[in-house]
């Protein structure tokens, strides 16, 4: 053979049986496997941690009463826009179209939606502003997309949002010029209407052998 | 694929299996490579079918054939899966990867040889899997990116998007075994003196995408799940109503869709790099720049994935940096480009068939890759987002470049694989009818997309007819290339020419030359020597 040059390592620090270091690699391989599959799934999670502190996408951050920001004497229009999926048969509008409001100081405005169906719903609202980057500083103390609503057939509601805009949002230099931010909510019919359906009873109606003919939902009470 | 003969010669202590078991239960990596190749060729017959059928309905303006616009959503989601799944894949990872790997390190075979037949028989499964899924419930017409909310309960109700989804896990799953074996076998098994630095640039390059495959398929294994549990078992992390959002598919799956094009295109690098050096008669100049770059390239790669997705909404600060990522995958790609064309600087080329396909990779790769370069730009995608501008360029790097890096490896490869050499005649002359037929088929393609022609449609306006009836003129003159192919494959192989060890001379300098053809179905059983092998 001939001589081996220098620059070729020689594995002289092995000590394991080729079968063994196969296994060894494999289980480290399965391991990185498992690792990625496991941040696949944490993608949701993390998405939602990732846009809650950044404010991506103009998701709105929570806060509690009272506001925690001072207020300054900086005005900022807040205008409201409401939608409503084509599946959940409600009708959904804000009942002021824009606030005038100073920056760090809290203010309530009001939506309204009705039952136009006959039947109770449940209904989940998502939301977010625009411009997005104003997301970081707009602050909801209390609001109704926090919780779901149930509506019973032909009820209006009126839902309150209190909310603040952080001062800070002069002192970034890329929200600076923000003067008018519009906040929007979209109510869907919530997958789990399990409140709903407890609004309803089912009521059978039988033939005189006492047979079930048919049966139909109607409200309790 | 030795015959008895050659059995004989090398059976001492095992029983070499015989019938059907040599093949199902086969863990042979010569003989799973050849299962591999020939199902490439049957997925080949299949997708090319689908995408004829397309071409032809694009012919001319108006609705020719196929007035069931979800079947021709089923056929273009056929033609995307079949094609990345079960051709290319299969082809240039599998196939040629299982049987040149082991050759080329000095490897008695896998380090894994029966995870290698499960990987084989769960892609055959995968296969009947997205057969059924065409076939039940009006077919997946989704297109191969399955977004939600179409790929939903409410819009796909049935079950064929969830055969696909089936399909796609049993797919991913042999893609994962089978990238643990290439690693295991690549660290663990080289033959002693073959440290990395001077392994095949091809092997260099399948490792690189063994290790892509490892880390982006387990999230697109997460993605189908949540698409899985979302259609059937209540869930809403794709649902707004429930409080999940559609972008989340997006981001998974383009997390897992931008690495797998470069675990794509990687291999077909690898067999470049090989035939390029072979018939310039000289080593792949920079041989370090290539291995890395080809590294840096899998790299970059997972850090790119919204350039899919600037349509979306996201920030100006966002598309710029997925902007500049993307365009920085174009310097460790121009390194390999200018590598191989330093090759072939100062050699002595033979333009044999094989170095014809190389030559047209190279000049092809490059016209594809440049729209990519067009697309990464976040401002102009707007105009070209799901045009056929962007059909145009995945078609030059994919149908173009890497089919023709698999045209080239058959060629290259054919006479260890069979023992049979190709006639030169025949080859050439395909080579020149593919070339023509896929220049005329997707050049076109840029020119309507540039126009507005959106993706993914059966019927456009008469002002994109010109562009269309040229490129279906060039569908059927691809067709003929592949038809001759397949001519030039039953000539090779019902041919008298026995091909020698190493037919191509002296550039032909790796492992595999040194057995004989077709290769043994053991070989390496004593652990070669390396002295003589390139690089460092």
């Amino acid at each position: 053979m001939t001589k081996q040059p220098d620059k070729i390592k020689r594995r002289t620090t092995v000590t394991r049986e080729p079968k063994t270091r196969n296994g060894v690699t494999a289980v480290i391989l399965f391991g990185l496997v498992a690792g990625m599959t496991g941040l696949a799934f944490a993608s949701d999670p993390l998405y939602r941690i990732f846009c809650k502190v950044t404010g991506y996408g103009g998701t709105t951050q929570v806060a509690e009463a009272p506001a925690k920001s001072k207020i300054v004497d900086q005005m900022v229009t807040v205008r409201f826009d409401a939608n409503v999926n084509k599946l959940l048969p409600w009708q959904f509008k804000p009942v002021q179209n824009t606030i005038k409001v100073r920056l760090g100081e809290q203010a309530i405005a009001f939506y309204e939606a009705t039952n136009v169906s006959d039947k109770p719903i449940v209904g989940t609202a998502t939301f977010n502003v625009a411009p997005f980057k104003a997301g970081e500083y707009f602050n909801k103390i209390e609001c109704f997309c926090f919780t779901e609503q149930v509506l019973k057939p032909g009820q209006t509601v009126q839902m309150p949002v209190t909310f603040y805009v952080d001062q800070s949002i002069i002192k970034d230099r890329n929200t600076v010029d923000v003067k008018s931010i519009t906040l929007s909510y979209t109510f869907f019919a919530s997958d789990d209407q399990s409140e709903a359906e407890k609004l309803q009873t089912t009521q059978f109606i039988t033939d005189e052998k006492d047979t079930i003919i048919s049966r139909e939902v109607v409200p309790k009470g | 694929m030795s015959d008895t003969a050659h059995a004989d010669a090398h059976d001492h202590h095992d029983h070499r299996p015989t019938g059907w078991r040599r093949w199902v239960y086969s863990t042979n990596h010569k003989d799973i490579g050849t299962m591999y190749i020939v199902m490439a060729m049957i997925g080949a017959i299949v997708g090319t079918a689908t995408s004829v059928a397309i071409r032809l309905e694009l012919h001319e303006p108006g609705i020719q054939f196929i007035s069931d616009f979800q079947f021709y959503n089923v056929l273009v989601t056929a033609h995307g899966f079949i094609m990345v799944f079960f051709v290319v894949m299969p082809a240039l990872i599998a196939g040629f990867g299982n049987w040149f790997i082991p050759l080329m390190i000095g490897a008695p075979d896998m380090a894994f040889p029966r995870m290698n037949n499960i990987s084989f028989w769960l892609l055959a499964a995968a296969l009947v899997m997205l057969v059924i899924a065409g076939l039940i419930d009006g077919g997946p017409g989704t297109g191969w990116t399955v977004y939600p909310p179409l790929s939903n309960a409410d819009y796909h109700p049935g079950m064929a998007v969830d055969f696909g989804i089936l399909s796609l896990h049993l797919a991913g799953a042999s893609s994962i075994l089978g990238a643990i074996n290439f690693i295991t076998t690549i660290v663990n098994m080289r033959a002693p003196g073959m440290t990395f630095h001077r392994m095949p640039l091809f092997v260099w390059a399948e490792f690189v995408t063994a290790v892509l495959l490892l880390l982006a398929i387990p999230v697109l294994a997460g993605a189908l799940t949540m698409l899985l549990t979302d259609r059937n078992f209540g869930t809403t992390f794709f649902s707004p109503a429930g409080g999940g959002d559609p972008l989340l598919w997006q981001h998974l799956f383009w997390f897992f869709g931008h690495p797998e094009v470069y675990i794509i295109i990687i291999p077909a690098f690898g067999v470049i790099s090989q035939i390029v050096s072979t018939f310039a008669r000289k080593p792949v100049f920079g041989y370090l720049g290539m291995a890395y770059a080809m590294a840096a390239i899998g790299i970059v790669g997972f850090v790119v994935w919204a350039h899919h997705m600037y349509t979306v909404g996201f920030n100006v600060e966002t598309r710029a940096y997925f902007t500049l990522a993307t365009m920085v995958i174009a310097v460790p790609t121009g390194v390999k480009v200018f590598s191989w064309l330093a090759t072939m600087w100062g050699g002595s080329i033979k333009f044999d068939t094989p170095m014809l396909y190389a030559m047209g990779f190279i000049f092809l790769f490059v016209v594809g890759g440049v729209t990519g370069v067009t697309l990464a730009n976040a401002g102009s995608d707007i105009a070209f987002h799901d045009t056929y501008f962007v059909v145009a360029h995945f078609h030059y790097v994919l149908s173009v470049a890497a089919i023709f890096a698999m045209y080239g490896g058959f060629y290259y490869w054919i006479g260890k694989m069979s023992g049979k050499q190709y006639p030169e005649g025949l080859g050439r002359l395909q080579f020149w009818v593919s070339f023509v037929g896929v220049n005329i088929l997707f050049f076109p393609q840029h020119f309507a997309g540039m126009a507005g022609m959106p993706r993914r449609i059966p019927d456009f306006p008469d002002a994109y007819a010109g562009w269309n009836m040229i490129s279906s003129w060039g569908t059927y003159i691809t067709v003929v290339g592949a038809i001759l192919f397949f001519v030039v494959l039953w000539k090779t192989l019902k041919s008298e020419n026995a091909a020698e060890a190493n037919p191509w001379g002296v550039g032909a300098d790796t492992l595999e030359w040194t057995v004989e053809s077709p290769a043994p179905f053991h070989t390496h059983e004593q652990t070669p020597s390396i002295s003589t092998q390139p690089a460092e």
